[in-house]
Order: C-alpha cells, then sequence, then structure tokens
C-alpha cells in the first residue's frame, strides 16, 4: 500500500493562493501531493479541466476559491 | 516563399531558458536544486537551465538578460517565490533585455513546495513538476501590450479618524481634492474622545482639533460627514463612488452652528461620545468641537419623529435650516485611488463575567475612564465613583480581551502605555493608590520606556499576574464594600487579595464589527483577527491586494497615534505618487469575444462581477470593455460557444499545465 494520490489543485490567485503562500510563510507542513494551477478566479476553471486532470492520471481535484 | 517562412518559424519557434533559485537555504535546504536543473535541461524547448543563489538579486537577473541577449531566449521561467511577489521583479527584468513581459512564468517552489514539505526527496520530485507545468505553459504564451489608463487626480478617504485628517490634509496640501467620508456626524474619530496622550501628556484635544478644522475648511477637501460608501466600482485610476449622505433634517448651506436648537430641545437620548456615560439632546453634535459644527436630529429619540409633535429646534431656529423632510441623498463621484481609515472597535468586556463589568458599576472601561478624566466630560474631568464619592483606591487591569486564547490572541499594543498614563492621571486628580496588574509591560515606543520609569517613580504599585476575578464578597473588614481584585502575584507566586474602589479595564482594540462589509465592498482581505491585510507585512504595509485601494491606521491593527500618524502619511505618499505619474498600467491579462463565434447569448453578461460585457443589440454578440475586466476569466468557462479567450490564460496554456504538473 504504497499509493500516493496526485491531486491536482486550481486556486484562486486573491485568495486560496495567497492562502497556500501564507502557509509557505509561515512553515506549516502539509502532504506534496497538491500541485497548484494558480487561476485569476475558481470561476475560470472549466468542467473540461477537472476532465483532462483525471485523463492524465489525476485521483483527485481540488478547486478552491 | 516556403524557405521564407520556414525561416521565420525558427524565429518564433520557443528557446525557453529555466533559472532555478536557491533562495539562500530556504529552497536549496530542502529541494535538490541541481537535481531540479538536470530535469529541467530535459524539458522540451529548452535551450537552457542554471541555478543560482539568489535569482532575485541584480547578479541573478544580469544572468538572464545575458542569456536572453547572447543565447536568443525569447521564453523564460524563474523557478523560486511566490509570484505575487516577484513576478514584476521578473517580468521588469526581462522587458530590460527586449522581451514582452508576459514571455515570462515563475514556478513556485519556495511558498507552495520547499517551505511545506518535510522530506527532501518529495520536495524535489514537487519542484520538478512545477517546473514542468511551467515550461509547458510558457511554450503557448503570447506577447501582449500592457494598457495605460489616466489616474483622475481626486481621492476618497474612508474614516475620519486620525489616520483619515492626516491622509487627507497630506494629500490636499498638495494640491489634490480630497473627499472625507465619516459615518459620524462630526470628524475625530476615537482621539478625539481621548483625555491626554501618552507619554507626552498632551491633551488629545489641543492637538487634534486644530487638524479637524483645517480639514473642515480646507479648499480642496469636501467633507462628507454622516454619510457612508454604499457602492465602489471600477479600478484604480477610475473608480467610482455612490455615497449616502444621511438626512441630518439639517440645511447645511443655511446652518451657522449657534447651537440654539440643541438648547430648545427637550428630549434627551444616551450620548454616544460619553458612552453612555451622559446624555445629549435629540438635535446635537458630539461634542462642543465637532466639525463641521452642524448638529443632526436623530429620529429614534426626536419626540417629532416619534409623536408627530414638537418641533421645538424649527421654531427657534432663526435661519430656518430645519428641515424635517431631507432624505439621504446619495452621491456619485470619480476618483482615481482610495485610502481606508475606519479604525477599530474597543472590546466589550461583557462577557468576562468575572471582571464583573456591567455587574459593578464602578468597573469601567479604559475608553469610559477617558471620558471620566476629560474636563469636558460626563464628571467635569473629576475622578469620581458612581456615587460622586472620591475613589481611594484603583486597579488597573491590562490585557482585557488581548492576548486572551478565548478572545483576542493578539496584543493590542497600546493597553499598557495608556494603563501608565491613567495611572498619572490618577496621581495627579486624586489621593487614590494605584495598583496595575500587568502580564508583561510592553513599552516599545520612542519615550515610552522612560514614561514607564517615571511612573514607577509616582508610587504606582506594579503587580504581574492577570487577575483571576473582581468581586464584592469580602472576607475581612478592610474588604467591606470594596471590590476585591483577586489574583496570582506570579513574581511572588502568591494568591493576592487587592480591596479597591474602581477598577479600570484595559480593553482590547478589535476590528469593526462591520470590517467584514468594508472588505468586500473595496475589495480587501481580512486577516484572521478580521483586520484588513497589507499587501507586504513587511514591504508593503499600507497598499492592499487590489491596486488603487490603500489602508492606514487600526484597521490594519492594533496601534498607537504615532504609528497611525507615520501610517496615513505613507498612504497619503503613495496616492500623490501615482497622482503625479498621472498614469497606471493594467494587466493585459483580460478576456476578449470572438464575435465570429458569439451566438449572442448573454450568459456572460449577467456572470460578470464587474459589468464588464456589454450586449450590442445591433449585431447581436457580446463585447468586453477591456477598461473594466478584471480578467478574472469567469465568463471564458461559461461560454457555451467557447467564443471568449482569456489572455495569458488561455484553456490552452492552463491545459498544458495539468500536463506539465501530473509529470
Amino acid at each position: 500500500m504504497n499509493h500516493e494520490p496526485k491531486i491536482v489543485g486550481f486556486l484562486c490567485n486573491w485568495c486560496s493562493y495567497a492562502a497556500a503562500d501564507l502557509a509557505g510563510t509561515s512553515r506549516r507542513k502539509y502532504a506534496p501531493n497538491v500541485r497548484v494551477i494558480r487561476v485569476m478566479c475558481s470561476g475560470r476553471v472549466e468542467p473540461t479541466f477537472i476532465l483532462k486532470a483525471f485523463q492524465l492520471g489525476a485521483d483527485g481535484v481540488l478547486v478552491c476559491g | 516563399m516556403a524557405e521564407k517562412k520556414v525561416a521565420t518559424k525558427k524565429d518564433t519557434e520557443p528557446k525557453i531558458g529555466v533559472y532555478v533559485c536557491h533562495c539562500g537555504s530556504n529552497i536549496a535546504g530542502t529541494v535538490d536544486v541541481p537535481q531540479v536543473v538536470e530535469f529541467a535541461k530535459g524539458l522540451p524547448a529548452v535551450a537552457i537551465a542554471r541555478e543560482y543563489k539568489f535569482m532575485c538579486s541584480d547578479p541573478g537577473q544580469s544572468m538572464i538578460k545575458d542569456d536572453i541577449k547572447q543565447l536568443g531566449l525569447n521564453r523564460v521561467v524563474v523557478a523560486s517565490c511566490s509570484p505575487l511577489l516577484h513576478e514584476p521583479t521578473f517580468r521588469h527584468a526581462i522587458q530590460e533585455a527586449g522581451l514582452n513581459p508576459y514571455l515570462f512564468e515563475m514556478a513556485n517552489i519556495r511558498e507552495h513546495c520547499s517551505w511545506t514539505t518535510e522530506d527532501h526527496g518529495e520536495a524535489t520530485e514537487k519542484a520538478k513538476a512545477l517546473v514542468s507545468a511551467a515550461v509547458k505553459r510558457i511554450y503557448l504564451h503570447q506577447p501582449l501590450e500592457v494598457r495605460e489608463v489616466p489616474v483622475n487626480p481626486n481621492t476618497l478617504i474612508v474614516g475620519g479618524g486620525i489616520a483619515g485628517i492626516q491622509a487627507a490634509l497630506e494629500i490636499a496640501d498638495a494640491g489634490h481634492k480630497v473627499y472625507l467620508v465619516e459615518k459620524d456626524p462630526s470628524i475625530g474619530g476615537h482621539m478625539i474622545q481621548f483625555d491626554k496622550t501618552f507619554p507626552t501628556l498632551d491633551c488629545s484635544a489641543c492637538i487634534l482639533t486644530p487638524k479637524m478644522t483645517s480639514a473642515g475648511s480646507h479648499p480642496n477637501i469636501e467633507l462628507m460627514t454622516y454619510s457612508e460608501v454604499e457602492e465602489i466600482a471600477g479600478f484604480i485610476g477610475s473608480f467610482k463612488a455612490k455615497i449616502r449622505k444621511k438626512a441630518k433634517f439639517v440645511d447645511e448651506s443655511k446652518c451657522n452652528g449657534c447651537g440654539v436648537c440643541i438648547e430648545k430641545c427637550p428630549w434627551k437620548a444616551d450620548s454616544e461620545f460619553d458612552l453612555g456615560l451622559s446624555q445629549r439632546k435629540a438635535i446635537y453634535t458630539p461634542f462642543p468641537q465637532a466639525v463641521p459644527n452642524i448638529p443632526v436630529i436623530d429620529k429614534e429619540s426626536c419626540a417629532y419623529f416619534l409623536k408627530g409633535k414638537c418641533r421645538a429646534c424649527e421654531k427657534f431656529c432663526e435661519r430656518e435650516a430645519i428641515d424635517f423632510e431631507q432624505q439621504d441623498k446619495i452621491v456619485e463621484i470619480d476618483v482615481g485611488n482610495i485610502i481606508i481609515t475606519t479604525g477599530y472597535d474597543p472590546f466589550d468586556p461583557t462577557p468576562i463575567i468575572k471582571y464583573g463589568y456591567g455587574k459593578f458599576p464602578n468597573v469601567v472601561t479604559g475608553l469610559e475612564f477617558e471620558r471620566i478624566c476629560n474636563s469636558v466630560g460626563p464628571t467635569g474631568g473629576k475622578i469620581v465613583l458612581k456615587d460622586g464619592s472620591e475613589p481611594k483606591s484603583i486597579a488597573i487591569i491590562h490585557c482585557v480581551g488581548s492576548r486572551d486564547e478565548n478572545y483576542h490572541k493578539y496584543c493590542s499594543r497600546v493597553c499598557c502605555m495608556y494603563a501608565l498614563k491613567y495611572s498619572h492621571l490618577i496621581k495627579e486628580k486624586t489621593k487614590a493608590d494605584v495598583y496595575q496588574m500587568y502580564i508583561d509591560m510592553r513599552c516599545f515606543g520612542k519615550g515610552y520606556e522612560e514614561f514607564y520609569q517615571r511612573l514607577s517613580d509616582e508610587g504606582v504599585t506594579f503587580i504581574r499576574g492577570k487577575p483571576a476575578e473582581v468581586t464584592d464578597r469580602a472576607i475581612s473588614e478592610e474588604e467591606k464594600g470594596k471590590l476585591i481584585v483577586v489574583g496570582e502575584d506570579s513574581l511572588l507566586g502568591t494568591v493576592i487579595r487587592v480591596p479597591v474602589d474602581m477598577v479600570i479595564l484595559c480593553i482590547a482594540l478589535e476590528a469593526r464589527a462591520d470590517a467584514k462589509n468594508v472588505a468586500q465592498l473595496f475589495s480587501i482581505s481580512q486577516g484572521a483577527d478580521a483586520f484588513f491585510i497589507e499587501r507586504h507585512p513587511k514591504l508593503d504595509p499600507v497598499a492592499t491586494m487590489t491596486d488603487g485601494v490603500f489602508i492606514a491606521g487600526c484597521c490594519q491593527g492594533p496601534k498607537d497615534i504615532p504609528d497611525t500618524v507615520a501610517q496615513a502619511s505613507a498612504a497619503a505618499a503613495r496616492v500623490l505618487a501615482l497622482i503625479s505619474k498621472g498614469k497606471v498600467e493594467l494587466e493585459a491579462t483580460v478576456a476578449v469575444i470572438d464575435e465570429e463565434k458569439c451566438s449572442g447569448c448573454r450568459i456572460c453578461n449577467l456572470l460578470c462581477p464587474y459589468n464588464a460585457i456589454d450586449f450590442i443589440e445591433e449585431e447581436e454578440v457580446s463585447r468586453i470593455n477591456d477598461a473594466l475586466c478584471k480578467g478574472c476569466g469567469t465568463c471564458v468557462a461559461a461560454c457555451p460557444s467557447a467564443a471568449i479567450t482569456h489572455k495569458h490564460f488561455t484553456t490552452e496554456e492552463i491545459m498544458a499545465e495539468i500536463e506539465g504538473v501530473l509529470v
């Protein structure tokens, strides 16, 4: 059971992306499985982005905004 | 012809340079930088990959510029910190080397990777994925034109406390128009409620009223008191604000502030200015030196509004300035910049039941004590108990609501100093013994430590330890009829009981109750403590994440008057810099509609949060006003015809990035 899930995160530049920056500045440790893609608003995320991520092997998709 | 075409293609073929930053040990301490560089070298279209200790330094930037010139790079990826920090730095650098600033991409391997990942191997793998995403994405980047818009030289300042007044005067003195909006009937804020100011013991009103009068009479300042901002539209350089001027029921153009109406009004209500310790009339100015010196009628306590008769004020007003028919007015103004100086709320200590505020009449808050000390306050400046007698002993409890897990974790920064000031005022006006009950004395400012020393010599008793309760249950003869402060003297390690006549609670400064609404209105952020967040905690203390919106004073966090004034002047300087430059560059990352593809369904029109999309009836297509578009991309995702392109965040670019992170 060595499965490490791959998670793609779509983060809004103004809130959650800045929050992820703050987590870094505060040296909070979390699992490295989330790979962040910055969008200017979570409203920019199209359903096809999520499907594309799954199609390419993602195990989870996180949309924050 | 065919040959020529091939040559052109070769010229524009992406040639990418990747630069991985060590950031000292911030990145290199966790991420294996040489391994990431080797990985980057193997990615398609990467012509060169390098590492350096500090990419943002001059030599780091020169390295990029030299490579652009010598190797003919036409795309640059820097893997370092957050783009929110250094994207502008590197865009500027490649622009200096002749590249379009949008042919740049950043991989955030510090905030999102090295600082948050414990395992070095995993951090290195994550850094590779982020670099790969940036490289895949930048392959598709297109040069974009930066837009320039003019800056309207007028400024809106929201909040007429010392911060707002200071900023308004700085900008107005430089020759530019300021609209100063204040929700109360007078400017002055909390500072005008104070008696003296620490550590110099200047009379607060004496140093503030001249500034208030200047703001009130300045030809470049338009005071809008008893007013609130309702709506903000637009962007840096050209905001449109809708301001509600609440009905004062007094015609400002006729009233000369003689005060006869106030004298003749037979109805009373609790004075907000004196925190309910005294009464004011139903038609009132909050305090004698109010600016503007024009009274307002409080509908809630006016007999005419409540019962339909009285109108005494109207009868006695020779200038016929009373107007019971007056309605709220919505005024629209155009401004280029906004400064928010909405201040703080004093913490309400009622929930801390153990201190008995609200139960024992002689337990008062710091702000109430300011009014009690003030010569125009409810007791005429005499320090007296509720029964009118002079207290023989007073306890001052520090950190009420501050540095307390249950309320606010932060230090309110001013309480130690105002507590010391109270000691001095008490010693000056009474013979009472004073007990300071503190956790730590924080006297950090200029002249503050000296003030603490001085007070120590004035015979004030300092007891270290946060009191457990204030009670009236006496256990000895000397405690009878007193308030007993029970706690631990943590220096002696013993439980103490201090019988006193009066207890002053040094209450915390907290974010305004309506701070959330203000934050939403101006599109700025709040921290966990609800105060507004500055753009950078050290290097950009007065700007916000919204261009053209600045913050100053206690709305950003608790601070004393000198710091507030300094911050207000800093915000004014930032605004003046924008005004004198006269124009700002706007992000080119807007959305555009391909009118050939647009079916005219208008879905985007309603979705746009900035009302930037118009429907052109004659052509049956929608069109985006790129001056209003903020580039959020919501319309792009929603368009059923895929007719909208989000520049710099195109569907193809994001798809490539998804592919990249999933290597």
